[in-house]
């Protein structure tokens, strides 16, 4: 391997991991705009043009500030925890393929950090460890608000993680591949039967696409799901006790959840980097498909901003019969369609 | 480099199981497990069984030791309390478990000559093997024992059900 071989592989992966806690600045100033836009009223508007250096402000605000550990916490947890939400939060990243393949002066460079035969596999071994950062920040604080959201939100993140992973099995089963490389493959071009219509999987697992997008919104902790956060009841949740920019961090991982969640909901059910008729070239093809997923990855960042200021909470055993009792056995549906589907594919 | 890094994961593996069974505070014995199950599972990467290491942190670390932690924090237990009752038979007994358990060991290393498997030059991350073959093997060869285990499973889930089930429920 030479040296520029090793500094693509190198910028193919860290890239990314530095691409994405940036896009958070811009994207709360976005959130916050949007929720001022739909509750008719002005929003940040006095930093800078158009407000658009208020989060650099609040981003030097929330590391100036004093960091306060409160005597009675579980001194090591406490402080490891806000690093292990982000942490968890990045990594996800790693498998998600963000481009075509591209050939520069003789360089075949994949756009993806690792395209490993388990894409899919690590991405939910990862938010399910994304938990432990949760549960780990309420019990470590040592306080019964914290308690109670570091709980609800162990039960949250297991009840809705079955149904998101049933869905995607879908996709897997349809794709015939862990890998998202060969998911993004598959959705190229458009349908034999029908025309000008993509091949993405959102059409023929149209319910699986809904179960593994409600699933995202409780998965990432948003509204209409925030219980482990919930403020009309348990002050601010798992993160009461933290200041400063440990308390940011957990906003710092929330907000790239949400793209992240974005990106995978973009990568299966709707092609990826690709588009029909579009064959990428060379750098700029592989600028084109950059570009693509991200427009396809921005869209679905704005539901997500759009829901939470559209839908308010639910109650929690609302959450409990939503995820078990609808969503499992919706996914579970649409497991059967898609084996059945492949099936028929299969004979032909 | 791989036998570097499969050192380190083993190594963390067996400290941090250690932990977890020397530790007082129920709360830091199952995070001492997680951390011992992730680096189990980087072994499994390097014995070139990507799928099974993915399982590990699922299954295990995602879902089974989280729900020990939910269980743990409902129940509030605190860290545990030496009560100065020595235990003259139970030491003996244990010690030697471990020095059989240790014979045990040794010996089969010795025997089977333990190594990595043969790796070939520089497997890129791309190349491992496709976890379509593990599914192939599972529902072909092993599909009684598959379903043995499937039918355990449902058993196992009928039975909490009907232990956690109140008796007066409609």
């Amino acid at each position: 391997m030479t040296f520029v071989d090793g500094a693509i592989v190198v910028l193919r992966v860290v890239l990314p991991a530095l691409i994405l806690p940036g896009l958070v600045i811009p994207l709360v100033w976005v959130e916050r705009r949007v929720a001022a836009f739909i509750q008719d009223r002005p929003g940040p508007n006095r930093v800078g043009p158009f407000g658009l250096l208020q989060s650099p402000a609040d981003i030097i605000k929330l590391f100036t500030k004093e960091d306060v550990v409160p005597d009675s916490t579980d001194k090591f947890l406490f402080l490891l925890a806000p690093s292990l939400a982000v942490f968890a939060a990045l990594s996800t990243f790693a498998v998600v393929p963000y481009g075509p393949t591209v050939r520069v002066a003789g360089k075949v460079i994949p756009m993806v950090g690792a395209d490993v035969s388990i894409g899919m596999l690590w991405v939910f071994a990862i938010t399910s460890l994304s938990v432990y950062a949760i549960v780990l920040a309420g019990w470590s604080s040592n306080d019964k608000f914290s308690l109670f959201g570091g709980i609800r939100s162990s039960a949250q993140i297991i009840s809705y993680e079955l149904a998101m992973t049933t869905a995607a099995a879908g996709v897997v089963l349809a794709a015939g591949s862990f890998r998202l490389t060969d998911v993004v493959a598959m959705q190229e071009g458009a349908f034999r039967l029908v025309p000008f219509v993509p091949r993405w999987n959102v059409f023929p697992q149209a319910i699986g696409f809904i179960v593994f997008f409600v699933s995202a919104f409780a998965e990432t902790n948003r509204l209409p799901f925030d219980l482990p956060e919930a403020e009309a009841e348990l002050v601010a949740g798992y993160h009461t006790e933290y200041s400063a920019m440990r308390f940011g961090s957990y906003f710092l991982a929330e907000y790239i959840n949400v793209i992240v969640a974005s990106a995978m909901t973009a990568t299966l059910y709707f092609g990826g980097w690709s588009l029909p008729g579009f064959h990428p070239e060379g750098w700029l093809g592989g600028l084109l498909g950059l570009l693509v997923f991200a427009a396809k990855t921005a869209f679905f960042v704005l539901v997500f901003i759009w829901v939470r200021w559209t839908l308010p909470r639910f109650r929690y055993d609302q959450l409990m019969r939503l995820g078990w009792k609808a969503l499992l056995p919706l996914s579970l549906a649409n497991l059967l369609w898609v084996a059945v589907l492949a099936i028929w594919r299969g004979s032909r | 480099m791989e036998r570097v890094i499969f050192d380190a994961a083993a190594l963390v593996a067996i400290v941090f199981a250690g932990l977890m069974v020397a530790g007082r505070d129920p709360i830091k014995n199952v995070l001492a497990l997680v951390v011992s199950f992730f680096a189990l599972a980087v072994t499994y990467v390097l014995l070139l069984a990507p799928f099974i290491a993915a399982l590990q942190i699922i299954v295990y670390a995602g879902a089974i030791l989280v729900l020990f932690l939910f269980v743990i924090m409902l129940l509030n237990v605190g860290p545990e309390r030496p009560d100065g009752i020595r235990r003259p038979v139970q030491t003996f007994l244990g010690s030697l478990a471990v020095v059989v358990f240790a014979g045990l060991l040794l010996g089969m290393l010795r025997t089977s000559g333990a190594r990595l498997p043969a790796q070939p030059e520089a497997v890129a991350v791309d190349a491992l093997p496709d976890p379509r073959a593990l599914g192939r093997l599972l529902f072909s060869d092993y599909l009684l024992h598959f379903e043995a285990v499937s039918v355990l499973l449902l058993a196992a889930l009928v039975g909490a059900f009907v232990l956690a089930r109140r008796e007066n429920a409609p």
